[in-house]
């Protein structure tokens, strides 16, 4: 058994503009994590979150597929669980893009704990970004 | 986990057999196992144990009436599996409103 996460949202960009912030690795870092992101299939690479007390922070990631500028997939391992994500890109014209993610194969609730600790400070902090 | 609670409530559903029977128990108030089975190749005893492992999980309450066992749904343990995905999908909620940000910076810059 296992779980999938399909989510969709919508930004008034260009599609170049919104493929270069999901594939520099600098630009990655301003919304998920520092990283080490080479648009590359089969590049290996870490998103580094904040550590706490319960997590390294640590993602494992293995990049799978790139199809500029639509189509970006990597694997996402924090301990014992493996996920695949997956970033589609449609142009919608006006101005806006769609981006669909789709996170496949939560199983284990192992490295939940931890996790959910570490976000929770996160997105205490994100709130703290925005009221700035 | 309430004290009820024996089995992990993932275990409970990771078996189509079982996911099926919360769908059947979910449209009707309760069941009898002969109206359960009806349902399914496997005859009453596998059934039964399905139900037996759902049961443990917090899912199904079974009470007698009559000469009949019927079964009835508790989905409040369904949420720790709402919870689980959730998590996921706040995670990315937030860095999107990140990635929203970083779009309009750029428009502007």
């Amino acid at each position: 058994m296992s779980f999938s996460l399909n989510m969709d949202f919508q930004f008034e960009t260009t599609v170049e503009k919104l493929w270069s912030a999901l594939t520099d690795s600098r630009k990655l870092a301003k919304w998920i994590a520092d990283n080490d992101f080479k648009p590359v299939v089969g590049h290996r690479f870490q998103f580094r979150h904040q550590p706490n007390e319960y997590w390294d922070g640590i993602v494992n990631s293995e990049v799978l597929a790139v199809e500029a500028p639509h189509r970006l997939s990597f694997s996402w391992v924090v301990g014992e669980e493996r996920h695949t994500v997956t970033l589609t890109l449609d142009d919608l014209g006006n101005g806006k893009v769609h981006l669909r993610l789709e996170q496949t194969g939560l199983s284990n609730k192992a490295a939940l704990a931890g996790a959910q600790y570490g976000w929770k400070a996160w997105v205490e902090k994100l709130e703290q970004v925005l009221a700035e | 986990m309430s004290k009820v609670q024996q089995r992990d409530v993932f275990d409970a559903i990771a078996d189509p057999t079982r996911r099926r029977l919360i769908q059947l128990l979910a449209e009707a108030e309760d069941l009898p196992l002969h109206e359960l089975a009806s349902h399914f190749p496997m005859g009453r005893t596998g059934v039964s144990k399905h139900l037996g492992i759902l049961k443990e999980a917090g899912l199904v309450k079974d009470r007698k009436v009559g000469r009949e066992t019927r079964y009835k749904l508790d989905a409040a343990p369904l949420k720790e599996v709402q919870d689980w995905v959730a998590y996921y999908s706040n995670y990315w909620s937030a860095n999107m409103m990140r990635l929203g940000q970083l779009l309009e910076e750029e428009e502007d810059a």
